[in-house]
């Protein structure tokens, strides 16, 4: 089957600096696949290239079969392609309702999915008036995962889900990426080993700005060595980071 | 628990007001009723002024992080181009033809791209071609403008216009030979399209096109020269149907006409000047600044550097004073009673156009869909973005907005100050001064800074006078209460960037 995104040796400066010197990914539909690497690898600039944010100087990269490198941004996200950030970059000033308004790309997308989304995660409905600043850490990433199903994503790039959340609520979090992956594939960066591990399908290394490693999950798990050589040693067992 | 959550959020709003209950007893009982209200409402005035100012800077910086050092100007076109109209439309009716033109030329884009990115050309030629189009464009467009008649066409005949021979408006002199009188307009559309054609990128066959845009360019470009011919043939009955309307109409139609102006200057200076030069923020400083002085410049020339009067319109002058606001709806007179003070009407009509503004740009902001993805964006540019919002459209419109706020607020100004070059240069400064007090990007931080400034000024003249200071103590009060508000929040009242 045709891969739903295929990246290709990819390229990205940032100012004068050279983050990414050639990372290659394939990402089959339907499935969940995760980038791993140390801090500052560049898992993240890679989800931003893909996305036009931080645009690839070289390399392609082919989503449902068309070239989108070099298109803008706001054209790659409106051909079904949802981000949802680091640090959960929710709107402070706006209410949770708009929040997830803002995100409609055709009046009605918010009606239509509503249910789905209140169904994984119920508080945002109890919450829908507050303003964005006043949910708490977790809520604001159950926030920002929800508003990236609001429109009819294909590919949803999610950055650290988990980062900073309560055991509690990445046992949540896990579970609703695992429903959501049932209707779009899922191009994950995780940092915490064991909801990588237990989400994800495929996984990919990076390392220094370049692709390094690919596989299925289930043969990383006992890989201690790699792990060891790429992830460092804490995160083999525990998951957690730092 | 909710009263302690109703001060988390509105600690600013409350420690202000409760400053203005204990600011205005102290003041009724101090100064007395009467020099009280008269410098309230003085304030209130310039506070209307200011708002209209700093509303447009504060949007476009807090979206775009963009200076616009040129918006006192826009503001001082919006009064000239309001004067002019509700004066003497007639260089205004002479003038838009010529721009209509221009652009309908130019909306033949749309259209030309498929055709002419398909010429064969070398690469050399392809950087060549563009460059020669654009400098023929701008000799044919000087030709245009300057009406050098070389072709003999100042002996066709003259334009016949119906206007009845008792009119005393109507002037010989305005006349033009026919031949010029299509001419001019003629040229500045051919210049158009050939502008269009060298940011066609002819010869670049890499570029992809969108093939539905054609039909949406030959439709654009069939209206744009619909409203182009309409223009050329009304340019000399129009000033003269505009000058017989009733005159709190054509003051009604000046606000607009300048609002306008704004509009379409915001439009042209975002696409062409600003647009280029997001990447380098201090260049934009140095650009709007540059252009600021252009604008002065070709204000100076169109206008001579001259100082004009515009004259209130009939609601307002009314001799006599209106016992209060409701008897002034039927007097119309100069002045109102307002608490035992004599007060200018207009200078009502000033406080009540920007509480208005205020008003729609609160429903704008928060009714609407634009307004959310404003507010979003003054946050985080990036993530709307990658929702997949084309946020460049977004920053024209604000742009646009911003220019055209400051426009009426020059307009609505116009009959009260003298219209000349400088008159935006105080309304900026103390625009930037109302954008820093009130927070960056907040519009009802520009609302409140906007008041609290007109305050300080007004009262602060009453307490010069009073206790013999010198003048520039009031203008000192506005950039003292700056300096105060940064050392107290550095991100300003309302402010929420860093």
């Amino acid at each position: 089957m045709e891969n739903t995104l295929e990246v290709k040796n990819i390229h990205t400066f940032i100012g004068q600096f050279h983050i990414l010197e050639g990372v290659s990914i394939a990402v089959q539909p339907g499935t969940i696949t995760v980038l791993l690497g140390r801090n500052g690898a560049g898992k993240t600039t890679t989800l931003k290239s893909i996305l036009g944010l931080t645009p690839p100087r070289e390399g392609t990269v082919v989503y449902q079969g068309k070239e989108i490198q070099g298109k803008r941004a706001y054209d790659i996200a409106s051909m079904g392609i949802g981000y949802v950030p680091e640090h959960r970059a929710v709107f402070r000033d706006l209410s949770v309702g708009e929040n997830l308004k803002i995100a409609e790309r055709k009046k009605g997308d918010l009606e239509s999915k509503a249910d789905f989304i209140f169904s994984l995660f119920p508080d945002l409905k109890r919450l829908y008036k507050l303003p964005g600043n006043h949910l708490s850490g977790g809520q604001q990433q159950m926030l920002a995962v929800a508003r990236a199903l609001v429109p009819d994503n294909k590919l949803l790039l999610i950055d650290e889900p988990s980062e900073g959340l309560a055991p509690i609520l990445i046992q949540e979090m896990m579970e609703a990426i695992r429903i959501l992956s049932a209707t779009s594939t899922v191009l994950l960066v995780e940092q915490n080993f064991l909801m990588a591990s237990q989400l994800a399908k495929y996984f990919y290394i990076i390392d220094d700005g370049k692709s390094v490693h690919e596989g299925l999950m289930k043969d990383l798990v006992g890989d201690e060595e790699l792990i060891y050589q790429y992830l460092g040693t804490s995160m083999g067992s525990t998951g957690g980071k730092k | 628990m909710r009263l302690k959550e109703l001060w988390r959020d509105n600690r600013m709003l409350i420690i202000l007001t409760v400053m203005v209950i204990v600011l205005t007893i102290l003041g009724l009982t101090g100064m007395g009723t009467q020099s009280f209200v008269r410098t309230a409402l003085s304030g209130l005035t310039l506070g209307s002024l200011f708002f209209m100012v700093a509303a447009g800077l504060t949007l476009i910086f807090g979206l775009m992080d963009v200076l616009n050092f040129a918006h006192g100007s826009m503001f001082m076109l919006g009064a000239y181009m309001g004067w002019q109209f509700y004066t003497n439309p007639t260089f205004l009716f002479g003038i838009v033809p010529l721009i209509a033109a221009f652009i309908t030329g130019m909306s033949l884009l749309l259209v030309l791209q498929p055709l002419v990115v398909r010429w064969k050309l070398s690469e050399e030629r392809q950087k060549q071609l563009p460059r020669l189009l654009n400098v023929v464009a701008v000799v044919l467009s000087f030709i245009a403008v300057r009406g050098v008649d070389f072709l003999g066409l100042a002996d066709t005949a003259m334009v016949s216009i119906a206007v009845s021979a008792t009119d005393p408006l109507a002037e010989i002199s305005a006349q033009e030979p026919l031949g010029l009188f299509w001419f001019r307009p003629l040229l500045l559309m051919l210049a158009g399209g050939l502008i269009a054609l060298a940011s066609a990128r002819p010869g670049d066959k890499t570029h992809s096109v969108d093939k539905s845009a054609v039909r949406k360019g030959w439709i654009g470009f069939g209206l744009l020269l619909v409203l182009t011919i309409v223009l050329v043939l009304v340019r000399e009955s129009g000033p003269v149907a505009v000058l017989l309307m009733n005159g709190n109409l054509r003051f009604l139609l000046s606000l607009v006409v300048g609002t306008l102006s704004g509009f379409g200057l915001g439009v042209a200076v975002e696409r062409v000047l600003v647009r280029t030069l997001y990447v380098r923020p201090f260049f934009i400083v140095l650009m709007t600044l540059g252009l600021s002085f252009v604008i002065r410049e070709v204000v100076q020339l169109l206008w001579d550097p001259l100082a004009y009067q515009m004259s209130r319109p009939p609601a307002f002058s009314q001799p006599g004073k209106a016992p209060n606001l409701l008897a002034w709806f039927s007097g119309n007179n100069t002045t109102v009673d307002i608490m035992g003070v004599t007060f200018p009407s207009y200078r009502i009509f000033i406080i009540f156009l920007g509480v208005i503004m205020f008003i729609g740009l609160i429903l704008l902001m928060q009714r609407t869909r634009i307004g959310m993805i404003i507010r979003a964006g003054v946050q985080d540019r990036e993530m709307v973005e990658a929702l997949g919002i084309n946020v460049q459209r977004v920053f024209l419109l604000v742009f646009a907005l911003g220019t055209a706020m400051a426009a009426l607020g020059g307009i609505g100004a116009a009959p009260f100050i003298p219209v000349k070059p400088e008159m935006g240069d105080a309304f900026q400064m103390q625009g930037f001064i109302t954008v820093v007090i009130g927070g960056m990007g907040s519009y009802v931080g520009a609302f409140i800074g906007a008041l609290l400034l007109g305050m300080a000024r007004a009262f602060g003249d009453y307490f010069a006078l009073k206790l013999s200071l010198s003048p520039a103590v009031a203008e000192a009060s506005t950039v003292i209460i700056m300096v105060i508000v940064l050392l107290v929040k550095p991100s300003g009242l309302f402010g929420k960037k860093e």
